[in-house]
């Protein structure tokens, strides 16, 4: 549960870039008030949650019925944890050059209610490495309850990010914040090449 | 106003000055003040919990200390008890540990320490397995995981 | 006066810097001989002959020659050097091998270090506890007085602790001057954050699992003391972490760069340091006036804490630890050591004079008995 949080609170920063700053200037514009704002971020985090619990159910299910070999499932959680920790330290360099917005498909909703919802769908179904982690760890559990669990800490970790979301125009030193969110989600990553290789060798000397 | 700033920062600078001046020869007392601190003791997980039970034998003693599942806000589901051997050991320690106080046994632990090789035999279904078995400067100590 | 010594430097006559290296004369002499020098033993006396000599030497040169880093640099590798040789010579003897065994951490025998104190804190406000197989204290290197020590030494001179107190800075300080230029030119500036990353995850780390993370799988710094035996996987990968942070941070890279590549991008200890750069009195000034900027500080700074936009704003950043390479770089004397609330460009002499003598006086005294400890196991050695 630990690492788990530990991956959503360093990638969380990544998160809120990706999302925060869209949703910020929708939460900002009209005569929104502190009440809506609130609502509107609880709205979005909660159906983070929502689907998330969805994905741990399907990659448990997934992992129990095509990992249930202990030497499948060393060997690719071993080999995937490195591949997906090289990427979110590729997308962590990434995110410090450019300021993408995935989340266009705003642009076509029309009901302005359903938008922290659409964000929260889109945020977490954004397949970034750390979800990829996130869904490797998951398959690999022992029990339901256990990804679940996984899942949760890695939403707590990385909704932390969001709670200051609507103070975000008094906080001053964005700039300085936000390299060492993404400097942390580098972090991460090598934790994680560093737990698949353990992973790895451990494998192969137990045979 | 700038005349102030000026003069606070050279006093500043002096009472740095006189900080370093004092900190050598006062080190020893300041160290004493601050191992006082109640945040001043080294974490259970370390140490191995205070110990529970001394069980003095003809030749040895033999100290079951207090589980500790100790966490950073409350208790962890998984911990570990400490069990430490002082004094004249044999070479092989055979011992039926009650850690819990509930005066049922908990498990045996086998410890040959010629070859160092460790055996443990479980009773109480929250005992898991042995994570450290170790000579020490007073004898043998073994760490053995639980469940809470 | 002080127009004389622009055109001329900071440097002083012959008499007058020995009249300012007297008071360190005589505060070195009582603290490193405890007021009760004994003279019978002929390898502890010489020991600490050279010692005391050789650190007043610095002192007055740094007077002399109105430069500061050279000297400083001198004393700072030497320290790291001695405490290294110290800590392996008493463990080879006490154990037969740099690393200790579970037995170590279980009586809490591991001696402690002040990079372990970014750490301790979250563990220490929740569970009331250090996270650390040590001792509070008695011993070698207990965790009371490192505290004490760090604590101290971090209100006076803030980040200046990285240059004039850390036995562990003076390795990538030296490595960092084997090349005259630099083969990697170009380093962006956004890796100076990445040690308040490491300290992020370091903390949070150590807070949820209750171990001190950075010591137990990071510090590139157990290649030169000591580590956790290599009995199974994981510590055999911990001895790859280290062993290669070690080689790429504080060999390879400073020699690359001529910077100090581990405390500007790995050390968590150096993050908190740069906060507390905030609270001391002294600092490093840039006097507009006489700037005409060439960029020649920016260029040999070793901690990335002078840029561009910091000269042309005529401000140093957080990250400055006052090691006084661009005060002695600088050929207008445009950048000085400074006391905060003293106008730049002002007292220079007097900010510099009054830095030098807490700073030297703390890493003098500091660093002392360790070079005593090991000059005299190397008197052991060879004769």
């Amino acid at each position: 549960m630990a690492e788990s949080f530990i991956l959503g609170l360093s990638s969380g920063s990544a998160c809120l870039v990706t999302c925060g700053m869209v949703m910020f200037p929708y939460l900002m514009a009209g005569s929104a008030g502190v009440k809506k704002i609130v609502s509107d971020v609880g709205v979005f985090l909660l159906t983070r949650l929502l689907v998330y619990f969805a994905i741990a159910t399907l990659i448990w299910y997934f992992g129990q019925k095509f990992l249930s070999s202990q030497v499948i499932r060393t060997w690719v959680s071993g080999i995937l944890y490195i591949v997906f920790a090289v990427m979110l330290i590729w997308y962590s360099l990434r995110r410090n050059q450019s300021k993408e917005c995935p989340a266009g498909i705003l642009a076509s909703v029309e009901n302005a209610r359903i938008i922290p919802v659409v964000l929260g769908v889109v945020n977490s179904l954004g397949l970034c490495p750390a979800l990829l982690i996130m869904l490797t760890k998951s398959s690999t559990e022992d029990t339901l309850v256990k990804s679940w669990l996984a899942f949760l800490s890695f939403f707590a970790g990385s909704s932390l990010w969001f709670f200051p979301l609507p103070l975000a125009g008094r906080i001053r030193k964005k700039e300085i914040i936000r390299t060492v969110g993404i400097l942390a989600t580098g972090l991460a990553g090598i934790i994680f090449i560093i737990k698949g290789l353990t992973i790895l060798i451990g494998g192969i000397i137990n045979g | 106003m700038k005349k102030i700033k000026m003069i606070a920062g050279i006093t500043w600078a002096f009472l740095c000055l006189i900080l370093i001046i004092i900190l050598f020869p006062g080190w020893n007392r300041m160290t004493e003040a601050v191992s006082k601190l109640q945040f001043m003791k080294i974490n259970p997980n370390y140490t191995g919990g205070e110990i529970a039970q001394k069980l003095i034998m003809p030749a040895c003693t033999l100290d079951i200390r207090k589980p500790v599942f100790d966490g950073l806000f409350k208790e962890r589901n998984n911990g570990f008890v400490q069990i430490d051997w002082r004094g004249e050991l044999t070479d092989i320690l055979i011992d039926t540990i009650d850690y819990d106080l509930d005066k049922s046994p908990d498990f045996i632990i086998e410890i040959d320490r010629t070859s160092s090789e460790t055996k443990l035999s479980r009773i109480n279904s929250k005992v898991k397995d042995v994570s450290v078995s170790t000579p020490t400067s007073y004898g043998w100590a073994v760490r053995v995981n639980l469940k809470k | 006066m002080d127009s004389t010594l622009k055109k001329a430097g900071m440097n002083k006559s012959f008499g007058k810097s020995l009249l300012y290296t007297l008071p360190m004369l005589l505060i070195t002499f009582m603290f490193i001989s405890g007021g009760k020098p004994d003279f019978s033993d002929l390898s502890s006396t010489l020991a600490m002959l050279i010692t005391f000599f050789g650190v007043n030497i610095l002192y007055f040169l740094m007077h002399y020659t109105g430069k500061t880093d050279k000297f400083r640099a001198i004393l700072f590798i030497v320290f790291a050097l001695s405490l290294s040789f110290t800590l392996i010579s008493n463990m080879m003897e006490m154990r037969n091998s740099m690393s200790f065994s579970q037995a170590d951490i279980l009586e809490c025998k591991i001696p402690f270090c002040h990079l372990v104190i970014p750490m301790m804190i979250l563990p220490a406000a929740f569970t009331k506890s250090i996270i650390f197989p040590g001792s509070i204290i008695g011993g070698f290197a207990n965790i009371a007085s490192m505290v004490v020590l760090w604590l101290v030494a971090t209100l006076v001179l803030g980040r200046g602790f990285c240059s004039w107190g850390c036995f562990y800075g003076g390795w990538d300080d030296g490595f960092s001057r084997f090349r005259k230029k630099k083969v990697i030119k170009r380093i962006s500036e956004s890796w100076r954050w990445m040690p308040f990353a490491v300290l992020f995850m370091v903390s949070i780390t150590a807070a949820l699992a209750l171990v001190p993370t950075y010591c137990d799988w990071i510090c590139p710094f157990k290649a030169v003391t000591e580590f956790e035996q290599v009995t199974n996987v994981e510590s055999a990968t911990k001895a790859g972490v280290f062993l290669s942070l070690f080689g790429g941070l504080v060999i390879v890279l400073p020699i690359l760069t001529r910077r100090r590549t581990q405390c500007s991008f790995l050390c968590p200890l150096g993050a908190i340091n740069s906060v507390s750069n905030t609270i001391t009195p002294f600092t490093i000034k840039i006097d507009k006036t006489n700037c005409s900027e060439c960029m020649k500080c920016v260029e040999v700074c070793p901690l990335f804490a002078l840029t561009s936009e910091d000269i042309k704003n005529g401000k140093v950043s957080t990250f400055c630890s006052k090691c006084g390479k661009c005060v002695d770089a600088c050929s207008k004397h445009a950048i000085h050591f400074g006391i905060k609330g003293v106008p730049s460009g002002t007292m220079k002499n007097f900010s510099r004079n009054l830095f030098l003598f807490v700073s030297f006086l703390f890493i003098a005294v500091f660093s002392s008995g360790t070079i005593i400890n090991s000059l005299q196991s190397l008197f052991k050695l060879i004769f």
